[in-house]
């Protein structure tokens, strides 16, 4: 692990030292085969679920995450340089971009992975410095406004998580932070320090997942930064969010009667988050906030997932892993359009059928997939995630999902059709089309397309074991009751065989005793009955 | 001893929420670090000598050196000198008050027997302290104030529940919040030199 992290923090920084934009280029892409690599060692010397470092473990989630992350990355290396071309950035500006989507690369990367929920921390709280400068890329007002928010209210909100793990934290012996650790003592907490400090963990990192309560941030950094790089915050650091508080999710799977607070507030989350996606889709008049937007409605889902449990669990991590490939390919898309009209805007752009097809077509193939149209892998998810909260007959919250999503149907798809067929408001300087690109934006919905048509077994056995790691709160009594209770049954049946002897005994004795009694007891009976004729 | 020094500590933060002058939030600042490293070393109950090293680094270098000279060289940079309007000091004042009353509440009634109940009821006080900071002033700089008093409400937060945590992961969350305030403390003069103000409610440009 230590090999892999420091070529790759020596590769991150190294743009910042080389002189052209092309070597630039090659070190991002030597960067990109190193993360491959790095997945490819692991599988291949078997070091799945080995701990390296003290406080890094390449587990079946990690090891999930970080081969989407390496998959955005490669799409969005490609995307930025074009991007940066179209802008005309200085050779300077190039290669500090680079140098900082690396080193997000390298944090993300080590959120992942890190074992520790402090080191959790650490690297998360590092994420929000390198996107900093990513989000301040452009250099224009709202850029500042937006890093700005982004840096004060991620820095106050993880603060506020760094809370969460010191209260928890109580719990520990001898200062051990290692999930498996906390997980073998966290029942013996207090539940009041521990639903405090679910609640603080969760909130602190809402800014990270894009979840209520702090999701504006997530929205206004996509909002601000470069498309390309929009596309990886949007969903390889929403996924470092989702897996910080999985592993808090997983870890509170031990924690009795303060697990079942912990899921109805994940789902009170989750409901939050699904409307204020659907409030602000109907508002919003910019395709990056609209897409971050959905994003928002999206994680508010997967939340409800995690707080059902059972099979809704499985399916809300399979939902973030097919919301990686739809919103990373949204995003690219955007980013060309963005060549296309040098503008966001959803009132005034338009006709995008007849300016680019491939990228039209493809924009819309993306809205059917992120509206969950079948074969989109989104359907199954949803539709699992449906099927077990029918099951536990929740009814109110099935109703108030169907009514958000269909807000959400409708704000998703009016929008999305509207750029490819209405007209252009007023004259717009439109670039030349590189088809090209459309056609690469392309191919991750065509991965989440035949994700949804099938699933590699690899995927179902790793979302397999995430899952396993997070039982629900039924499966954890069972298993834990399970040798109690046979051990319980073992102890009766040996008191009953001991009790039993000397029973058999006793009846012996009393038979003995009934029979030399008995002629005297009839003679009793006897006459008595005489007496009473 | 320590209960001398939690008492100068819960007067700083009232002093806090009063001062109007940008460089008495400073010297605050830097006051409340010295508080802190005064609390940590007389709660330390044998020598030793890299806790010891840590606890002068991160409250004595760090919290009452360091910070207060980033900030003062942004104030110097920026010519911010005083909270805009006298009224949000009331306000904030009287807020403060009232955090100060809910900590004690909160703090009764969530006794626990492993936590020194003084230092966690000042400990959220700071918290709440920060928190007014940031939603009851205009100015920017204040905001980073607030994230500091917050800062150091978690660190005296961590004393007071007893929690010891690795040297390594202590050094990582150091320096991600030194890093942090310069990464603000840069934005804060960029915003002065871009914007013209440093004002929170010039930044809400970006609407829906």
């Amino acid at each position: 692990m230590l090999p892999f992290l420091i070529i790759s923090l020596i590769l991150a920084v190294l743009p910042l030292v080389v002189r052209t934009e092309r070597a630039t280029n090659i070190i991002a892409a030597l960067f990109f085969v190193i993360q491959v690599a790095g997945i490819a060692l692991v599988l291949c010397l078997d070091r799945v679920d080995a701990v390296m470092l003290h406080i890094f473990r390449a587990d079946s989630m990690a090891l999930l995450f970080h081969a989407l992350m390496t998959f955005v990355l490669g799409f969005s290396l490609i995307h930025s340089s074009s991007y940066l071309k179209a802008e005309s950035v200085s050779t300077r500006s190039y290669k500090t971009y680079y140098t900082l989507l690396m080193l997000l690369a390298v944090a993300i990367t080590c959120v992942y992975y890190s074992d520790n929920i402090a080191m959790t921390w650490v690297f998360l709280e590092a994420t929000t410095i390198c996107s900093a400068g990513i989000i301040y890329h452009r250099e224009f007002k709202q850029s500042l406004e937006a890093t700005w928010k982004y840096v004060f209210v991620c820095s106050t909100g993880i603060a506020m998580a760094y809370l969460g793990i010191l209260l928890l934290s109580t719990v520990a012996t001898h200062g051990a932070l290692d999930y498996a650790s906390l997980k073998a003592v966290i029942a013996e907490g207090n539940p009041l320090y521990l639903k405090v400090a679910f609640l603080l963990m969760v909130v602190g990192y809402s800014c990270k997942m894009e979840i209520f309560p702090l999701y504006t941030v997530g929205v206004d950094a996509n909002y601000a930064a470069p498309a390309p790089a929009s596309a990886f915050i949007s969903t390889a650091l929403v996924n470092a969010g989702f897996l910080s508080i999985m592993r808090i999710y997983s870890l509170y799977a031990a924690a009795g009667d303060v697990f079942e607070w912990a899921r109805h507030l994940l789902i009170l989350i989750g409901v939050l988050s699904l409307a204020v996606g659907a409030m602000f889709l109907r508002r919003a008049n910019n395709y990056k906030r609209f897409l971050s937007y959905s994003t928002v409605e999206n994680m508010g889902i997967v939340a409800i997932g995690l707080g059902i449990g059972g099979v809704a669990l499985w399916a809300a991590v399979f939902h973030v892993v097919c919301h990686t490939f739809v919103k990373s390919s949204m995003f690219f898309h955007v980013g060309i359009m963005r060549h296309v009209y040098d503008s966001y805007s959803i009132n005034r752009i338009g006709n995008y059928l007849n300016i680019n097809r491939v990228g039209a077509l493809g924009f819309i193939l993306g809205t059917l997939v992120l509206l969950a149209f079948p074969p989109s892998p989104l359907f199954i998810s949803e539709v699992m995630i449906f099927t077990e909260i029918v099951s536990v007959e929740k009814w109110w919250l099935l109703v108030l999902m169907l009514i958000l999503m269909c807000v959400v149907l409708y704000s998703i798809w009016s929008r999305s059709l509207r750029l490819s067929y209405h007209s252009n408001q007023d004259e717009l300087h439109l670039s030349a089309v590189d088809r090209r690109l459309s056609y690469i934006a392309s191919l991750p919905l065509v991965v989440a397309v035949v994700l949804g048509l099938w699933q590699p077994q690899v995927l179902v056995d790793a979302v397999d074991n995430i899952v396993r790691v997070a039982p629900v709160v039924e499966e954890v009594v069972v298993e834990e009751l399970e040798p109690v209770v046979i051990e319980a049954v073992e102890a009766v049946e040996a008191v009953v065989e001991e009790v039993a002897e000397p029973a058999v005994e006793v009846d012996a004795t009393l038979e003995a005793t009934a029979e030399e009694a008995t002629p005297e007891s009839e003679i009793e009976l006897t006459s008595t009955d005489e007496t009473i004729e | 001893m320590i209960l001398s020094l939690i008492i100068l500590y819960v007067l700083s933060l009232i002093y806090l929420s009063m001062a109007d002058r940008f460089r008495s939030h400073t010297t605050i600042l830097a006051l409340q670090g010295l508080l802190l490293f005064g609390i940590a070393m007389a709660r330390m109950h044998a020598f030793h000598p890299v806790e010891m090293a840590f606890i002068i680094v991160e409250t004595l270098v760090f919290k009452a050196i360091v910070i207060p000279i980033i900030l003062m060289h942004v104030i110097r940079k920026t010519q911010i000198n005083r909270v805009t309007s006298s009224s949000t000091q009331f306000g904030s004042l009287v807020m403060s008050i009232a955090a100060l009353i809910a900590s004690c509440t909160i703090t009764y009634y969530m006794q626990n027997s492993g936590a020194d109940t003084i230092s966690f009821g000042v400990a959220l006080y700071a918290l709440l302290s920060g928190l007014i900071l940031i939603v009851m002033r205009k100015r920017v700089f204040a905001h980073l104030v607030g994230f500091l008093v917050i800062e150091n409400g978690v660190f005296l937060f961590s004393m007071a529940i007893g929690v010891e945590l690795p040297m390594l992961i202590n050094l990582a969350i150091m320096l991600d919040i030194l890093i942090s305030i310069l990464v603000l403390g840069m934005f804060l003069r960029r915003m002065d030199n871009d914007m013209n103000t440093d004002e929170s409610d010039a930044l809400t440009s970006i609407k829906d």
